[in-house]
């Protein structure tokens, strides 16, 4: 069963998926300078996996990317952001100990409006890329799951 | 009767909606801005992040993210639960 | 400040028309596609309002993700609405 949609819509995937998949991970990374952070970031990059697989159907996975590995790294990411919440118990749940310590992601901010650093915002960035990586991950594996039961549902 | 129900229904809830809208402060004054001075004046130097929102919601209030990232745990889990119950059917 | 009253009036008029069209329409993917037109005009009076976060927010969930999960579902389901 061929489970593909029509030549428009997958001419239009070929284009924009790349565009989108990139913009996703700006947003991520840049989520301490710019508006966006984890949550918005990953939600972008599922969108263009929800792109991918309405558009060519689950055809195009050829059994690499399963649900069991997304489910894994959706795990890998909860764990990642409650491991660098707890990270900070010695002050306080969710307290940012990198935060102007001069480790990596340790630099200060000058103060007032700024176009920000890059290499600031302590633990901020890694919990940025926990939550993306989770949202994404268990966004996209929601999708597999639905659409590889669907299939099997209409192969009865 | 069904038709008139729903007339009725509406008409509250317009009316309340209306009411609330008639209300409502202008935008950009809140009713305590108590909170939002303090961050905005002390995210740069406490947090080292620019973006205040970030700020915000990964460190002053990490406890609602992750009650987010329950939520969605929990929705990832219960739609692939109910999906693999279908495949093992299927077996 | 006249302007930005005329854009917003005339964004949340279109906000109301994209709700109305998907509940008019008997089509069902036509409705979906209302749909996400209005959650990207939501993004849209969002990103007016100075909230730019929930925008990327909207315009991720609403547009693009809960369309694809209503497409998804609309493959197994009927196509037209019954009168």
């Amino acid at each position: 069963m061929n489970n593909q949609m029509s030549v428009i819509v997958r001419t239009i995937t070929r284009i924009t998926y790349g565009l989108t998949i990139v913009f996703g991970f700006y947003v991520i990374m840049h989520g301490h300078l710019t508006p966006g952070g984890g949550f918005q970031g990953g939600a972008v990059v599922a969108s263009a996996f929800a792109l991918l697989l309405v558009a060519f159907g689950t055809a195009g996975l050829k059994g690499k990317l399963n649900h069991h590995l997304l489910q894994t790294l959706e795990e890998v990411g909860a764990l990642a952001f409650l491991g660098l919440a707890f990270a900070g118990i010695g002050t306080a749940f969710f307290a940012n100990l990198l935060a102007n310590s001069g480790a990596v992601f340790g630099g200060a901010v000058p103060a007032g409006p700024n176009a920000g650093v890059l290499n600031s915002g302590g633990t901020l960035p890694f919990m940025n890329w926990a939550v993306g990586l989770k949202v994404m991950t268990g966004i996209a594996s929601i999708l597999i799951a639905m659409l590889i039961g669907l299939r099997k549902e209409a192969a009865e | 009767m069904k038709r008139a129900v729903l007339a009725a229904v509406f008409l509250f809830v317009a009316a309340f909606l209306l009411l609330a809208a008639a209300q409502m402060r202008p935008f950009g004054s809140p009713a305590s801005a108590l909170m939002d001075d303090y961050f905005l004046a002390n995210a740069q130097a406490e947090v080292a992040a620019n973006n205040v929102v970030t700020a915000v919601v990964f460190d002053y209030r990490g406890f609602d993210t992750l009650g987010e990232a329950t939520v969605l745990f929990a929705a990832v889990v219960g739609v692939l639960a109910v999906f693999r119950k279908l495949r093992e059917d299927e077996r | 400040m006249i302007a930005e009253t005329i854009i917003q009036v005339v964004t949340l008029l279109l906000i109301v028309l994209g709700g109305a069209l998907a509940v008019w329409f008997k089509d069902l993917l036509s409705s979906i596609i209302a749909l996400a037109g209005a959650s990207l005009l939501v993004a849209l009076e969002f990103y007016i309002l100075q909230a730019p976060d929930v925008a990327i927010a909207e315009a991720g969930i609403g547009a693009a993700l809960t369309m694809a999960i209503y497409v998804v579902a609309l493959r197994r389901t009927r196509r037209k609405e019954k009168e």
